[in-house]
């Protein structure tokens, strides 16, 4: 970014070429004009909105009717009641990014290394799983890991499945959030993995850094912006997500906080203001999280 | 760790020449180093020239254990280093595109080397290594915040800060303008001749490398066509190419018609030449007869006896400062340069459409094997032929060397 901002300025800074500069400044914000609009009128009006519903109180003894208020109590309600969820939804989703980093990391690696003229039909094996629902492919997860199913059956044989079954435990719920969140994983880190120079590598190579030495200390940084954009992509809506939960999850002991926002939602009535300030209290949750995150392994280009 | 090994696990402390024994390098059915054979003795600066494409940065990669050989072995002093994988060979590169670590600062850079040898003082080594390539002032920025030119001489310090046995400098100092170049140029040979290392040097430059090399090979279609001391070279090439890409020639296609004493007598093209028997790499049929440029004496009237002589028309006249350079046509039709250093008080009185008489000794002339470059060069319009050199030449001790493009 500081470089970015260098060059810029550089730009600007010719005193030869400033009225042209300056003449042109408008187009930047023409630019910017649509998604600025859309995004103010689907993203910013509907936050206001629920952040003004998340304040509001109940009439007492009238369930499901409200009035304007400004209820902090539903915050702190909300997050008292609901916190195991909350430590569940980001516990999963850590444990989902971890393993569909540890996936994705060889997948990418090899897909920009060694994959040859195999490249294209490996990247092709990667998306084709959004060309169908992603609902219909969780649900065709429930019936592998089903009871009867091919693995839990093949494990019960082999007795190591503790408690008999895997899906209704939070193995389902997480092997679900991972599969699902893989390719926004594989993606970031195939794109700058294969942005790497190879001669880069080589000198790794050439300047006495055997192989494993040369991963440490010249790919894996070069490819650290893939892997943030990754870890973040998957973590994100991993911690928001309720359909792996609810599909493959049980009704008690892997209930995330969007199960939780669902329900309050469609099913509880004058859950609305609690499941507003939930929303609110996982974003608020998820924003320091990832700032921290970045603060700590950010690169540059990020911020 | 431990699986791993320790820090310089595998490295090979070879010492000795450089011997690179019938390499051949095939991609797919195209031979990009074909069965080449070198010997580069310890402490030698060795340069590699040629164009484009001749396969010297695929020779560097072998040498450095970046590209395997597809026959042949190589050698540093008695350790045969075939096989062996990179980081455990005594061999460090400069990369033609530099390829510098953009995550780390110029100094870390730098520092990559001695700190993987386990070197504790790395730091200081690499402080040293930007002193040396002027840029120590730099050495918190990371390479993204570079020029070209700054770039390329990091790329070289983080080669040379590890004192490897065999250097590898694949254009090192291409980005650099003239000045900057001359002082990278000393500075490189100082260190070379001060530590002892093996310098392999591939340049386009000529000057560049008849100044700084021992030994010069250049290099065409994967073969080495010539080596030897930059002079030898220059003074006596062996073939056609040689002739055109070190230097220039004026070159006349001709056969050899007789033999007197230790000279042959060519017919070129109805001009009788002699050329030394010892300067000829033929002794029957068609040859391809050349003098340098500086080596022709042009006059109005015909020379005195002793030397071969052939008329010409005068095409082009430009005068350079210490000497002056005519382009004229031979009767082949061929153009031919001559430069007349600019001794007297009077010029020689030549203009462009002026008849004259061009003249040299018969002990300066070569004779080469006529080749399909030979034919080419000797046949061609004069536009595209190495014998024209367009606009002034830049004086310098090379003479004609100097402002030639090698390319
Ligand atoms: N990995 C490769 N696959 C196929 N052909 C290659 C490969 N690397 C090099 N070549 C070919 O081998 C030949 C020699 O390449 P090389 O890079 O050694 O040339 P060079 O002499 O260094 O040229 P330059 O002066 O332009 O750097 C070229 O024709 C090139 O196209
Ligand atoms: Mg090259």
């Amino acid at each position: 970014m500081s470089a970015l901002a260098h060059v810029a300025g550089g730009a600007g800074g010719g005193t030869d070429q400033a009225p042209t500069e300056r003449g042109r400044s408008w187009l930047p914000y023409l630019l910017l004009l649509p998604g600025f609009l859309w995004l103010a009128i689907f993203f910013v009006f509907p936050m206001i909105q629920l952040f003004t519903v998340s304040l509001q109180s109940q009439f007492p003894g009238y369930p499901g009717y409200y009035y304007r208020d400004v209820n902090f109590h539903n915050y702190l309600d909300a997050f008292t009641q609901f916190a195991p969820h909350f430590g569940r939804s980001l516990l999963f989703a850590g444990l989902a990014t971890f393993f569909a980093f540890c996936l994705a990391y060889p997948l990418a690696y090899a897909m920009a290394f060694k994959a040859g003229r195999w490249r294209n039909v490996m990247m092709i094996l990667v998306i084709a799983p959004f060309f169908t629902s992603f609902i219909l492919r969780t649900i065709a997860w429930r019936q592998i890991l089903a009871d009867e199913g091919p693995v839990a059956s093949t494990l019960n044989a082999l007795h190591l499945l503790p408690g008999g079954r895997i899906t209704e435990t939070w193995v389902a719920v997480v092997a679900g959030l991972t599969y699902n969140f893989l390719p926004f994983m594989v993606l970031p880190i195939y794109a700058s993995l294969e942005r790497a120079d190879a001669r880069v590598i080589e000198a790794g190579g050439d300047l006495y850094a055997n192989g494993f030495t040369t991963f440490r200390t010249v790919t894996l940084p070069m490819s650290m912006p893939g892997v943030l954009a990754g870890t973040l992509l998957t973590f994100i809506p991993a911690a928001g997500d309720y359909v792996n939960a609810d599909l493959l999850g049980s009704d008690r002991s892997t209930k995330m906080v969007g199960n939780v926002i669902e329900s309050q939602f469609f099913k509880v009535p004058g859950g609305f203001p609690v499941a507003a300030s939930l929303s609110f209290t996982l974003m608020a949750l998820i924003l320091v999280l990832v700032f921290v995150y970045i603060r700590r392994f950010g690169t540059e280009e990020l911020l | 760790m431990a699986l791993f090994g320790g820090k310089t696990a595998g490295f090979r402390e070879a010492k000795g020449d450089l011997r690179i024994v019938e390499v051949t390098k095939s991609f797919g059915d195209f031979t990009a180093v074909d069965d080449l054979s070198l010997v580069v003795p310890r402490g030698s600066f060795f340069a590699l020239l040629g164009p484009s494409g001749c396969g010297k940065t695929t020779t560097l990669r072998m040498v450095a254990g970046l590209e395997e050989a597809t026959h042949g072995r190589i050698f540093i002093g008695d350790t045969d280093l075939t096989g062996s994988r990179p980081y455990e060979r005594p061999v460090n590169t400069v990369f033609q595109s530099y390829a510098l670590f953009p995550h780390l600062t110029v100094r870390d850079n730098v520092a990559f080397g001695p700190k993987r040898r386990g070197l504790a003082n790395a730091t200081t080594l690499a402080d040293e290594a930007l002193d040396l390539v002027q840029l120590p002032h730099l050495a918190d920025r990371k390479p993204a915040q570079l020029s070209g030119g700054q770039q390329q001489r990091v790329a070289v310090a983080r080669a040379l800060v590890n004192r490897p046995e065999v250097l590898l400098l694949d254009e090192p100092l291409g980005a650099l303008d003239l000045k900057l170049r001359r002082q990278m140029q000393v500075e490189l040979k100082r260190i070379q001749t001060e530590v002892g290392l093996t310098f392999i040097h591939v340049t386009h430059d000529q000057e560049e490398a008849m100044t700084m090399a021992d030994t010069v090979a250049v290099m065409n279609h994967g073969r080495i066509e010539q080596m030897g001391a930059p002079e030898a070279l220059y003074d006596l090439p062996l073939t056609a190419f040689v002739a055109n890409f070190v230097g220039q020639s004026n070159l006349g296609m001709g056969r050899i018609i007789d033999s007197d004493g230790d000279h042959y007598v060519a017919d070129v093209q109805g001009t009788r030449v002699s050329i030394p028997k010892a300067r000829c790499q033929v002794s029957s049929g068609d040859v391809l007869f050349g003098v340098r440029p500086e080596k022709v004496k042009i006059a109005v009237s015909r020379a005195e006896a002793g030397r071969n002589d052939i008329p010409a028309t005068v095409v082009d006249v430009s005068f350079t400062g210490v000497a002056t350079q005519y382009l004229v046509r031979v009767p082949s039709g061929a153009t031919w340069s001559v430069y007349e250093q600019n001794l007297d008080i009077d010029p020689i009185d030549l203009h462009p459409g002026d008849e004259a008489w061009l003249s040299w000794k018969p002990g300066h002339a070569f004779g080469v094997p006529v080749d399909e470059s030979a034919i080419k060069v000797a046949t061609d319009a004069p536009t595209t032929t190495p014998t024209v050199a367009v606009g002034p030449v830049t004086a310098s001790s090379q003479g004609p060397m100097a402002g030639a493009d090698p390319r």
